[in-house]
C-alpha cells in the first residue's frame, strides 16, 4: 500500500489543523468583562479526589456570594473562574497559565492537591500574579526558602504544625496509658511519609520511650488493605498513629473493623474527624484520636456554625477540612482587595496580604494570621478529640498550644536547613 | 529489605494463618475481575479496558440496592444480573461494531466507556465516597483459627469466589454452551457455518464475564469505599493476572491470582517497597520467558 | 531526490508559519497551546513510528517521554550541564534505555509487545515513585528547572522559549519525514504488512524493529523535554499507563497511516480538552461521547478518512477518464 503524502492533501491537513486551533479559543473570543475582578481557580474536579475540587469551590462561594450581594469591592464583583486538573501537575501549570493569560483572571487561589500545587508554584514565579495555596499541607512548599516565591501564599494546614501538635497530644496519652509499642500506617507518598516521620519524631520527642516497632506504607489510592491491616495486628503493639484520609480511610476503616483493629490498638489518625469521612462510614469506630479537621463544634462558637449552616444552605453539602481553608483565602483577599481599592496587582496584594491577621471561626484565638517570614498560615485550631459515632462526632477535643508549635517549628526549621 | 520479618512469619502459625487468608481475599477477588477478562479474551479475542468500570458498576449497583432492599444477598445478586444486562448491552450497541477493525479502535471504544463511566458515576451518586458498610448477617466477631484471625465475610467471600470459578469451570468443560464457546473461540465463522448463532454466544460470554465483575464489585462494596474511578487500578492488577496465568485461561488467571495475591500480603512483610514493582517484574518475567502465560495457548 | 527538497520546503515553511504565530499574535494563550501541542505531537508521532509504520503496537511509549523529561530536568538542577548538553544527555540516556528494554521486547509479537513494554513503562514509574531522594517522587522534580543562559539564548524568556521549541519540534518532524520516505521506512512497512516475506527477503526483521524502537524513544524524549521546559518540572505520571493510553487516541484519532495524522489527533484533543474544561467540569464524559463518534461514526482517523476519499475519487476519476476515452475511441 503506497499512500505517500501528496501536496494537496498535505495543505488540506494545515488548512483543517489551522481551522481547529483557532477554534480552540472561545474563550479570547468572550469580551473581558471590565467591572469585574476575576479569580482563576486550578484544581481537581474528577476522579478519585473529586471532592477536594467541590468543597474547595464550596468554601470559596460562602465568601465571595456574599460580598457580591453587597455590591463587590468597590462596585467591582469578584468572579471566579473553577477548571479542572485533572490532578495532572503539568495540566495544573497548563491551566494557570490559561486562567492567568487567556481568561484574564488577575488572582489565582490554587486549590490543587500537593503535586500539582509545586506545578503552580512554578507558574507564579514566572507571571507574579498573588497566589493563594488552598490545599497543599506540604511543608516545603512555603518553609523551603529554595522554593520561595513572593506572591505566593498558603492558607492550608502545614504538616509541622500538625505534628508537632499532634505530637504533644499523643505522648501525653502514652505517659498516661503507657504506650510504648507503635505502628504506623500511612499512604506512600510525599504527604504520608513526612507528616508521619514527623508526627512520630515529635511524639518521641515529648516521650522518650515510645519506639515504633513497625511501618507499613500502603499505596495512595490502593483498594485494599487487608495485608496491611493484618500486619499491623501481627506487631502486637499498643498503638498506631495513620495519616490516611479520603476514600482510603474509609476503606480501611471498613477493613479494619473485620478484625477489630480498632479495639485491640489505642489509635491516633489525623485525618479522621472529616465529615467526607464521618458521614460515609457506617461503623464509625469509637474511642479513636482524630485530629481536628473540620467540625461545626470546633471550635464551639455561634461564628462556626453560622458558617457551617451558610455553607450547608448554599452547597446542599456539608463542609471539609479544604472548605475552611479555602474559606480563609477568600476571606483574607477580601480584605485585602479593599485595602488596595480593587487593585489586583501581585506585589501590592502580597505587601497587604504578609503579616495579615484578619478575624476568623478558625482561629485559635479569634484570629488568623498571614506570617510574614515565609508567607504560610499561623494560629488556626489544631488539636486532637476522640471520635463518637454520633454528632458531633468528636469529642473531648483539646487544643494545641500555638506558643510551643512556634518554638519547636524554629528549632525543626534550623535543622532542616530552612532557617 | 525486611527478609528477617518474613522469616518470622513463616515461623509462627498466627501471622502463617493470618497472611495466608488475606492472600486468598486479595487473590480471589482479583481471579473473579480476571477471569472475566480472560474469559472474554479468549473467545472474542478482545482486551477489555472497561472492564474496571464493570466492577465499580457493581460496587454502585450493589450500594443502592442494599439501600433499598436491605438484604446483602439481595443486592449482591441484583448487582451481578445489572452489570450482566449492562455488558450485553455494552457489547451489543457499542463493540460489536468495532469487531472487524483494528485493535486499537476497541481500545479507543473501552476507552470513552471508561470515561463516560466514571463521569456518569459523579453525576448520578456524587463526588464523595461511599461505604456500604458491613451488612447486618456479617457482623460477627472474627474467627480465630491456630491464633490467625479470619473475619467472617471474608471467609463468605472466599467461598463465593471459590464456588463461582468451580462453576465457572464446569461450564466451560462440561456443557454444550462451554463447546460451543470453545469452539467459538478457536474459530468463529467454522461455528457459525455450522448454523449457530455465534454473535448471540458472543454476548452471552461478554454478560457472563461482566456479571463476574458485577459479583466482584457486590463482594467489595462492604470493605471498599466507593470512587468514581475505583476500577482503574484493579484493572491494571487484573491485566498482569491475565498475562501471568495465560491470556485466555481460566485455570491460568485462578493460579495466578492466587501468586498475586500472596505477593501482595507475604510481600508487605518481607518487602514492602517492592510489591507493585515485584508484580510488574514477574509479568515481564513470564511474557520474555513464556509469553503465551503459565497454562495459555501459544499463539499462532 | 526531488520528493524530499519538497519536503524540507515545507518544513522550512512549517517553521515560517509557526514562527509568524509568535510575531503576529502575541498572545501567550496561542503559544502555550502550540507548545503543548508539540510536546504531545512529539509523543504522538513518534510512537506511530511504532504502531502505523512498523505495526508495533507500544502501550509502554510514556517511559521514553518521562526519561526524557526526567533526565534533562535533573541534569539542568544539577548545575553541571548547558541547555544544549543537558538535551544531548537526555536523548542519548533514552537511546539507552530504550536499547535495552527494545531489544527484550521486539522479539515479542502484537499483545505480548504492548504488554511488556506496558510492564517495563509501570516499573520505570514505579521507580520514579519510589526513589524519593532523587526524582522527588510523586511530587516530582521541585523547585523549577534553570534555564542558564546559552549562544544568547534565555529560555527563561517565553517568546525565546517558544522559538526554541518550535525548532527542535521542526527539526525532529523533518527526521521522521526523511525516515518515514527513505528505503528504510519501507523496510517498515514491509515488516507491517507481512513480516515472514521481510525475512524472506533478507531483513533482519528483529534488528530493524530496534532501530525503529530506539529512534522513535528519542523522538519521544524530545517531547519530554519540551514539556519539561514549559511546566517548568518532571512529573511521574508522564511515565503513567495513561498517559501512553492518550497517546494512542491521539494517533487514532488524526489517522496512522498518514504523516501528519498523529499531529492532527494532537490538535483535535488538546481542542477538544481546552474547550471542554471551559465550558463543563464533567470533561470525561464529553470527551468520551466525542471519541464513540468518532469512532463509531468514522471508524477511521480523520486524515486516513480523507486520504481514502481523495484516493478513491482519483480512482474514479481515473475510470471515468479510461471510460470516455474507452467510448471515444468506441465511437
Amino acid at each position: 500500500m503506497n499512500k505517500t503524502f501528496s501536496r494537496r492533501r498535505l495543505i488540506k491537513a494545515a488548512g483543517a489543523s489551522a481551522a481547529v486551533a483557532t477554534a480552540g479559543f472561545p474563550a479570547i473570543l468572550k469580551a473581558q468583562g471590565g467591572g469585574t475582578i476575576k479569580i482563576g481557580v486550578p484544581t481537581i474536579l474528577s476522579g478519585r479526589v473529586a471532592l477536594l475540587g467541590t468543597s474547595s469551590v464550596g468554601g470559596l462561594k460562602t465568601v465571595f456570594d456574599k460580598v457580591n450581594a453587597a455590591g463587590g469591592i468597590g462596585g467591582k464583583k469578584i468572579e471566579t473562574v473553577v477548571r479542572d486538573s485533572k490532578g495532572q501537575p503539568q495540566e495544573a501549570a497548563k491551566v494557570t497559565r490559561d486562567l492567568i493569560n487567556n481568561d484574564g483572571c488577575q488572582i489565582i487561589i490554587d486549590a490543587e492537591a500537593s503535586s500539582g500545587a509545586f506545578a503552580v508554584h512554578e507558574v507564579i514565579r514566572e507571571v507574579g500574579v498573588l497566589c493563594i495555596h488552598t490545599n497543599s499541607e506540604t511543608t516545603s512548599l512555603t518553609a523551603d526558602p529554595k522554593l520561595h516565591v513572593p506572591t505566593a501564599f498558603r492558607t492550608a494546614r502545614q504538616g509541622i504544625h500538625d505534628a508537632i501538635g499532634g505530637g504533644e497530644y499523643a505522648a501525653r496519652i502514652a505517659k498516661a496509658k503507657n504506650l510504648k509499642k507503635w505502628v504506623t500506617c500511612s499512604p506512600d507518598y510525599a504527604y504520608g511519609r513526612s507528616n508521619t516521620a514527623e508526627f512520630m519524631e515529635y511524639a518521641k520527642h515529648f516521650d522518650g520511650s515510645i519506639q515504633v516497632v513497625e511501618e507499613s506504607w500502603p499505596k495512595l489510592f490502593q483498594p485494599d488493605y487487608t495485608e496491611v491491616v493484618t500486619k499491623v495486628l501481627n506487631a502486637k503493639a499498643d498503638a498506631m498513629y495513620s495519616a490516611l484520609w479520603g476514600g482510603d480511610l474509609v476503606s480501611f476503616i471498613d477493613q479494619g473493623n473485620l478484625y477489630g483493629l480498632f479495639d485491640k490498638l489505642t489509635c491516633f489518625m489525623v485525618n479522621l474527624g472529616d465529615y467526607g469521612v464521618v458521614d460515609e462510614v457506617k461503623q464509625f469506630p469509637e474511642g479513636v484520636h482524630s485530629g481536628g479537621r473540620y467540625n461545626r463544634t470546633v471550635p464551639a462558637t455561634p461564628e462556626n456554625e453560622a458558617w457551617y449552616q451558610d455553607y450547608v444552605k448554599i452547597n446542599k453539602s456539608k463542609p471539609t477540612n479544604w472548605s475552611w481553608e479555602n474559606a480563609v483565602a477568600a476571606q483574607m483577599l477580601v480584605e485585602a482587595l479593599t485595602k488596595t481599592a480593587g487593585d489586583t496587582n501581585g506585589k501590592k496584594l502580597a505587601e497587604v496580604i504578609k503579616g495579615m491577621t484578619i478575624k476568623s471561626p478558625w482561629g485559635a484565638d479569634g484570629t488568623l494570621t498571614m506570617r510574614a517570614e515565609d508567607n504560610t498560615l499561623i494560629n488556626y485550631i489544631i488539636g486532637y478529640g476522640l471520635s463518637q459515632p454520633k454528632e458531633p462526632f468528636i469529642s473531648a477535643f483539646q487544643s494545641s498550644n500555638w506558643q510551643a508549635i512556634l518554638e519547636l517549628e524554629k528549632q525543626w526549621k534550623k535543622k532542616q536547613g530552612y532557617a | 529489605m525486611e527478609i528477617d520479618a518474613l522469616a518470622r512469619c513463616f515461623g509462627t502459625a498466627s501471622c502463617l494463618v493470618t497472611q495466608l487468608t488475606s492472600g486468598l481475599i486479595i487473590g480471589m477477588l482479583l481471579f473473579l475481575i480476571a477471569s472475566g477478562v480472560t474469559l472474554i479474551f479468549g473467545v472474542l479475542n478482545i482486551i477489555n479496558f472497561a472492564h474496571g468500570s464493570l466492577y465499580m458498576a457493581g460496587a454502585y449497583a450493589a450500594w443502592t440496592l442494599y439501600q433499598v432492599t436491605g438484604s446483602y444477598f439481595l443486592s449482591a445478586a441484583g448487582a451481578a444480573a445489572v452489570v450482566g444486562i449492562l455488558g450485553v448491552l455494552f457489547e451489543r450497541l457499542l463493540m460489536s461494531r468495532v469487531y472487524g477493525s483494528n485493535v486499537l479502535m476497541q481500545l479507543l471504544v473501552c476507552y470513552a466507556v471508561v470515561l463516560i463511566c466514571d463521569d456518569l458515576v459523579k453525576i448520578l451518586w456524587g463526588p464523595s465516597y461511599l461505604s456500604m458498610g458491613m451488612p447486618k448477617e456479617f457482623r460477627l466477631p472474627p474467627y480465630r483459627i491456630f491464633g490467625g484471625v479470619v473475619p467472617p465475610f471474608y471467609l463468605f467471600m472466599i467461598v463465593t469466589a471459590m464456588a463461582i470459578g468451580i462453576v465457572l469451570w464446569l461450564v466451560i468443560t462440561r456443557t454444550r454452551f462451554g463447546k460451543i464457546v470453545r469452539a467459538a473461540a478457536i474459530n468463529g465463522p467454522m461455528v457459525s457455518a455450522l448454523g449457530i448463532r455465534v454473535n448471540l454466544y458472543y454476548a452471552a460470554v461478554f454478560g457472563l464475564g461482566s456479571a463476574l465483575a458485577g459479583v466482584a464489585g457486590a463482594l467489595a462494596a462492604p470493605v471498599r469505599s466507593l470512587t468514581p474511578g475505583m476500577g482503574f487500578s484493579i484493572l491494571i492488577e487484573s491485566f498482569i493476572v491475565t498475562v501471568i496465568g495465560g491470556m485466555g485461561s481460566i485455570g491460568g488467571a485462578f493460579l495466578a491470582s492466587i501468586i498475586l495475591g500472596m505477593t501482595r500480603a507475604f510481600g508487605s512483610v518481607g518487602f514492602p517497597l517492592f510489591v507493585d514493582g515485584v508484580m510488574f517484574l514477574m509479568m515481564a518475567l513470564v511474557l520474555i520467558f513464556k509469553p503465551s502465560g503459565l497454562f495459555g495457548r501459544a499463539q499462532g | 531526490m526531488t520528493g524530499r527538497w519538497r519536503d524540507l520546503g515545507w518544513a522550512g515553511l512549517g517553521l515560517v508559519a509557526l514562527l509568524l504565530v509568535a510575531v503576529v499574535d502575541a498572545r501567550p494563550a496561542i503559544r502555550d497551546f502550540i507548545m503543548f501541542a508539540m510536546a504531545y505531537g512529539l509523543l504522538a508521532m513518534s510512537l506511530n513510528l511504532l504502531i502505523g509504520y512498523t505495526g508495533l503496537v507500544s502501550f509502554g511509549h510514556a517511559m521514553f517521554f518521562a526519561s526524557g523529561a526526567y533526565a534533562f530536568g535533573l541534569a539542568m538542577q544539577s548545575g553541571h550541564f548547558s541547555v544544549p548538553a543537558a538535551f544531548v544527555f537526555a536523548i542519548a540516556l533514552t537511546a539507552a534505555l530504550a536499547l535495552v528494554v527494545g531489544a527484550i521486547c521486539v522479539r515479542l509479537n502484537e499483545i505480548y509487545f504492548a504488554f511488556l513494554t506496558l510492564a517495563f513503562q509501570m516499573l520505570l514509574y514505579n521507580l520514579i515513585l519510589g526513589w524519593v531522594s532523587f526524582t522527588g517522587g510523586d511530587q516530582g522534580l521541585m523547585g523549577g528547572i534553570p534555564r542558564p543562559k546559552f549562544l544568547g539564548i534565555d529560555l527563561a524568556d517565553r517568546l525565546q522559549l517558544y522559538v526554541f521549541c518550535s525548532v527542535a519540534f521542526v527539526i525532529c518532524m523533518v527526521i521522521m519525514r526523511q525516515i518515514v520516505t527513505s528505503p528504510f521506512g519501507y523496510t517498515l512497512r514491509l515488516i507491517r504488512d507481512n513480516q515472514d516475506r521481510a525475512a524472506f527477503l533478507g531483513v533482519d526483521v528483529v534488528r530493524v524493529k530496534l532501530v525503529c524502537f530506539v529512534i522513535s524513544a528519542c523522538i519521544a524524549s524530545v517531547g519530554g523535554i519540551l514539556l519539561a521546559l514549559f511546566v517548568s518540572g518532571a512529573y511521574p505520571n508522564f511515565a503513567f499507563w495513561t498517559t501512553s493510553g492518550e497517546s494512542i487516541f491521539m494517533i487514532m484519532l488524526g489517522g496512522s497511516r498518514v504523516f501528519l495524522g498523529p499531529l492532527l489527533g494532537t490538535i483535535i484533543l488538546r481542542v477538544l480538552n481546552d474547550v471542554t474544561v471551559v465550558y463543563t467540569s464533567h470533561t470525561e464524559l464529553v470527551l468520551g461521547i466525542v471519541i464513540l463518534i468518532f469512532v463509531l461514526g468514522l471508524r477511521k482517523g480523520v486524515l486516513d478518512l480523507i486520504a481514502d476519499r481523495i484516493e478513491t475519487r482519483e480512482q474514479q476519476k481515473a475510470f471515468s477518464q479510461r471510460d470516455a476515452a474507452d467510448a471515444g475511441k468506441a465511437s
